[in-house]
């Protein structure tokens, strides 16, 4: 099984008739704990592993950024979900989810210290140990820094990527997000980000409220994240891009919509 | 600042979802903001466990539930959404179809309101609101409808 290639969607239970649907559609990324790697394929994603479709488990609740070891029995899972998929990649995120007993319920910034990239870094070696495919890694799209950073983003993510040999999940709306958020400039982080080590690309629409840009994948992707993903390519154009959208799931027309508008901001072929 | 992180995430995560204080040196409006949109989040994992819970809250629903959840650290949506049903319900403001939805999940399933929710064995009988669910053989159905 290849890698992920093209234009790709987020499968999601919701959606599954409509994925099913996309005559091109050559990958597709699963949420890693809705599947249960023992028990039957949900419903939709056997079909797609019977095409040929790349089904990448893309996991949430890892916490591989947390300072306490990550949990054996998630990695296991993880790994028992990749099994299942015969997937040929798996990612999570640089961030943490849980501490102290407490679960967040959403992935948390990491301060950008040396302390927490040796923590994401231990924790990444463990996972890697048990998972039978390469692991992709993805920065977040934080609202809030901590106050004691030590290194720049891309130096922090540079630092973590070449002590695990890890790849990168580049996620173009968690750029512009966090740019936004920080009055940043999206594209000096591309520049200094090892790109040729992305994976794929995840692309995601948001939303402006209080202030501040939210990743919310319920509203439509916006223009400057198009964008942004023009402004990639240009400079090194990635394997493969996802449209993720997680609930509030517009009419098909306007899925198929944003996946012509991600092929053409990207030269990759339409799948729909 | 190191080798503390682990007790820093804690503070972090308590000042997000368990009511803590703002850990030093953090700006207090994005990290508001972020706790903000955890708990729309979390509303929105919580209806789609209870969908007729929050149907029947309607336009209330988002409200309803951060007032609940605010400065409380979710068991997980299944039982957040258990946790809160049963006090809108002792405070007599459940909905019917909230209502018909408490019913038919205390039929099937035994909660003691802090470990998981176990599946019942025996056939069993519920009533919330005048809604009355019943289980046998592990089939849970609707008796009788909560009273509009």
């Amino acid at each position: 099984m290849t890698g992920p290639s093209g234009v790709g969607i987020g499968w999601r239970p919701e959606i599954a008739g409509f994925v099913a649907g996309l005559p091109g559609l050559r990958f597709v990324e699963v949420v890693a704990e809705a599947v249960t790697p023992t028990g039957p394929l949900p419903e939709g994603l056997a079909e797609l592993r019977e095409r040929g479709v790349t089904v990448v488990p893309h996991g949430v609740r890892l916490s591989l950024g947390g300072a306490e070891p990550v949990d054996p029995h998630r990695v296991a899972h993880l790994a028992g979900v990749a099994t299942a998929l015969a997937a040929p990649l798996v990612s999570e995120h640089i961030a943490f989810v849980r501490a102290g007993g407490l679960e967040a319920g959403h992935l948390l910034p990491l301060p950008r210290s040396r302390e927490a990239v040796a923590a994401v870094v231990a924790n990444v070696r463990r996972a890697q140990a048990e998972l039978p495919a390469p692991l992709a890694l993805e920065p977040i799209a934080a609202l809030f820094d901590w106050p004691d950073d030590e290194l720049d983003e891309a130096d922090f993510l540079t630092e973590i990527l070449d002590a695990t040999g890890a790849l990168l999940l580049l996620d173009v709306a968690n750029v512009h997000a966090n740019a936004r958020n920080r009055g940043d400039d999206p594209a000096a982080l591309l520049d200094r980000l090892p790109l040729e080590r992305v994976a794929y690309v995840h692309v995601a629409g948001g939303a402006e409220a209080g202030g501040f840009y939210h990743d919310t994948h319920t509203d439509p992707v916006p223009a400057e994240v198009l964008d942004l993903v023009r402004v990639l390519c240009d400079r090194r154009r990635p394997p493969a891009l996802l449209l993720e959208r997680d609930g509030h799931y517009p009419p098909a027309d306007e899925l198929r919509g944003e996946l012509d508008a991600l092929a053409a901001a990207s030269g990759y072929p339409v799948v729909t | 600042m190191s080798g503390d992180l682990a007790a820093r995430q804690a503070e972090l995560v308590a000042a997000l979802v368990a009511g803590g204080p703002l850990p030093p040196g953090f700006a207090p409006a994005p990290v508001d903001a972020a706790r903000r949109a955890l708990l729309r989040k979390r509303a929105g994992d919580v209806a789609r466990h209870w969908p007729l819970l929050a149907a029947g809250l309607g336009a209330e629903w988002p409200a309803v539930f951060t007032a609940w959840a605010d400065g409380r650290p979710t068991g997980g949506s299944l039982r957040d959404g258990w946790d809160l049903a049963r006090e809108l319900r002792a405070e007599g403001t459940l909905p019917p179809l909230g209502a018909e939805e408490l019913a038919v999940r205390e039929a099937a399933s035994r909660y003691d309101g802090r470990t998981a929710p176990r599946p019942r064995r025996r056939p069993a009988f519920a009533r919330v609101g005048g809604a009355v669910a019943v289980q046998a053989a592990g089939r849970v159905r609707l008796l009788r409808p909560a009273p509009r």
